[in-house]
């Protein structure tokens, strides 16, 4: 019916999509956020009652947009409008802290 | 089977791809690359959201803060009691917490305050807590990135915080925040209001900020006024404003990404409209050929469609499944840097995995279907021009 490499290429294509289901399953196992681990987050919020993510250190507000570092650049906006680019785009120099 | 797909149609069209493999295997590569970054990108996105969006529920209403002069202030604790009398409040608290800037390592770190005696904050802490000493209000509970930077810094069993005089005042560090609030713990310390307020310098009756609970949601607005009208040197920050903040960082940075979208996207754009000019002479003449030895318009629109079904999908299905275990795999090793900035305070960046069903078929029907389209469009004008008049 079809030839060898039409048949090669039906195979790889049905093993990529094999691939990319157990790859779904296994971080869908391993990565996913379980329940307890969902109220481990809530539950350390309700006791920090801080709302921002630890991720991104440099922003002039840190953990509460509403209160900035002492390191900050510009005055924090009243209606706490996002306006701090590099809270996630921008890459700063390595160097960007006093040392 | 047989009657949705003509495998003998699908038999040409994988050889014709491969006839000319290295041309295709360009193309293939090129449009699987654009897929996995852009899906990496928006992976990442949504895993943040996600994040924000399981824990910014159970924040407290209401945060009342004092300004002078536009800057934030100490505000008094006497004036706890008075929001308290407001109806509709639930629960108020004066909270002790702010940063402080470690030199040695260059990095914030966020202190926070919390009452000792208070039972539910006692057990909360026990149930976050790998404790390495037994549990004492005198100690200090860290987060696993402000424990490793400590370590660094051969401070491993206790840490000497530098007092507004300069004298050190040194505290005991009881254990560690597990890991799973790594996202939300990693740079927090938690103490004991009477050390934060040593360490900094401020006294009973000051704390940083007031935090106020209001049970009922349709309530929260109007205790807000309320309380602005008692105080009006006081900004009162509701749990909405800082959803719509958030809100405002997901525009604007899916702004960014969609910029990036647009200009790959119009790249991509540029092929196709390069390849839906013209096509090559002898994929010309392989029409007419098959024009010539009976195949109608329909069975040669139908085997272009299966040669750019296969190209794209295949590409589609390969960039999905390389973003995938780059971002939720590896941790986005070159892209995380771009989100958590240069700080040295890095969080391990295991993200939680989230299947975003939207952005698949966002960037699906952004791929596969202009492709397709790139191919059929020119074929279609070849073939319907009469096959001795193709070969000429």
């Amino acid at each position: 019916m079809l030839n060898k490499k039409a048949k090669l290429s039906i195979y790889t294509f049905v093993f990529l999509i094999m691939a990319l289901v157990v790859e779904y399953l296994y971080l869908d196992k391993t990565k996913a956020v379980s329940k307890s681990q969902i109220e481990a987050k809530k539950e350390f919020v309700s006791l920090l009652g801080l709302p921002d993510l630890a991720i991104s250190t440099e922003a002039t507000f840190i953990r509460h947009r509403s209160l900035s570092s002492t390191f900050e650049i510009y005055k924090d906006d009243g209606i706490l409008r996002e306006y701090f680019p590099s809270s996630f785009i921008i890459m700063n120099a390595k160097n960007g802290n006093i040392k | 089977m047989n009657r949705y797909i003509n495998l003998y149609l699908l038999e040409y069209s994988i050889n014709s791809l491969l006839r000319q493999k290295y041309k295709n295997i360009f193309i293939t590569t090129i449009l699987t690359f654009l897929i996995f970054i852009l899906s990496s990108m928006f992976f990442i996105t949504s895993s943040i959201k996600n994040e924000l969006q399981y824990s910014v529920e159970s924040l407290p209403e209401i945060t009342v803060q004092k300004l002078i002069s536009g800057k934030h202030y100490d505000i008094e604790v006497s004036r706890v009691d008075e929001i308290l009398s407001i109806t509709g409040v639930n629960d108020v608290t004066a909270r002790v917490w702010g940063y402080y800037y470690f030199v040695n390592a260059g990095v914030n770190f966020t202190l926070v305050g919390i009452e000792q005696f208070e039972k539910q904050y006692k057990n909360s802490l026990q149930n976050l807590v790998d404790a390495t000493k037994n549990f004492d209000e005198s100690n200090a509970y860290v987060g696993q990135g402000v424990k490793e930077i400590m370590s660094k810094n051969y401070f491993k069993e206790y840490f000497n915080f530098i007092l507004p005089d300069g004298s050190l005042k040194k505290i005991d560090i009881g254990g560690t925040f597990k890991s799973d609030t790594n996202l939300e713990s990693n740079d927090v310390i938690v103490l004991s209001k009477e050390n934060m307020r040593s360490i900094y310098g401020m006294s009973d009756e000051y704390a940083t900020d007031i935090v106020v609970k209001v049970a009922n949601p349709d309530e929260v607005v109007t205790v807000a006024a309320k309380i602005k009208l008692l105080y009006p040197d006081t900004r009162v920050i509701t749990k909405n404003d800082l959803k719509v903040s958030y809100q405002n960082i997901f525009d604007y940075k899916s702004g960014v990404f969609l910029a990036l979208f647009i200009v790959s996207l119009f790249t991509f754009f540029i092929i196709v409209f390069d390849k839906s000019s013209g096509l090559s002479s002898s994929e010309r003449k392989e029409i007419g050929v098959l024009k010539a030895i009976g195949w109608s318009l329909d069975d040669v629109l139908k085997e272009k469609f299966y040669e750019g079904a296969l190209i794209s999908i295949f590409a589609y299905l390969l960039g999905i499944f390389l973003a995938l275990g780059f971002v939720y795999g590896l941790g986005a090793p070159l892209l995380r840097d771009i989100f958590s900035g240069y700080s040295e305070l890095k969080v391990a960046f295991e993200l939680p995995f989230v299947f975003d069903i939207q952005t698949m078929v966002l960037v699906f029907f952004l791929s596969v279907p202009i492709y397709i389209a790139s191919i059929i469009i020119p074929s279609w004008r070849v073939a319907t021009m009469d096959a001795d008049e193709v070969m000429r």
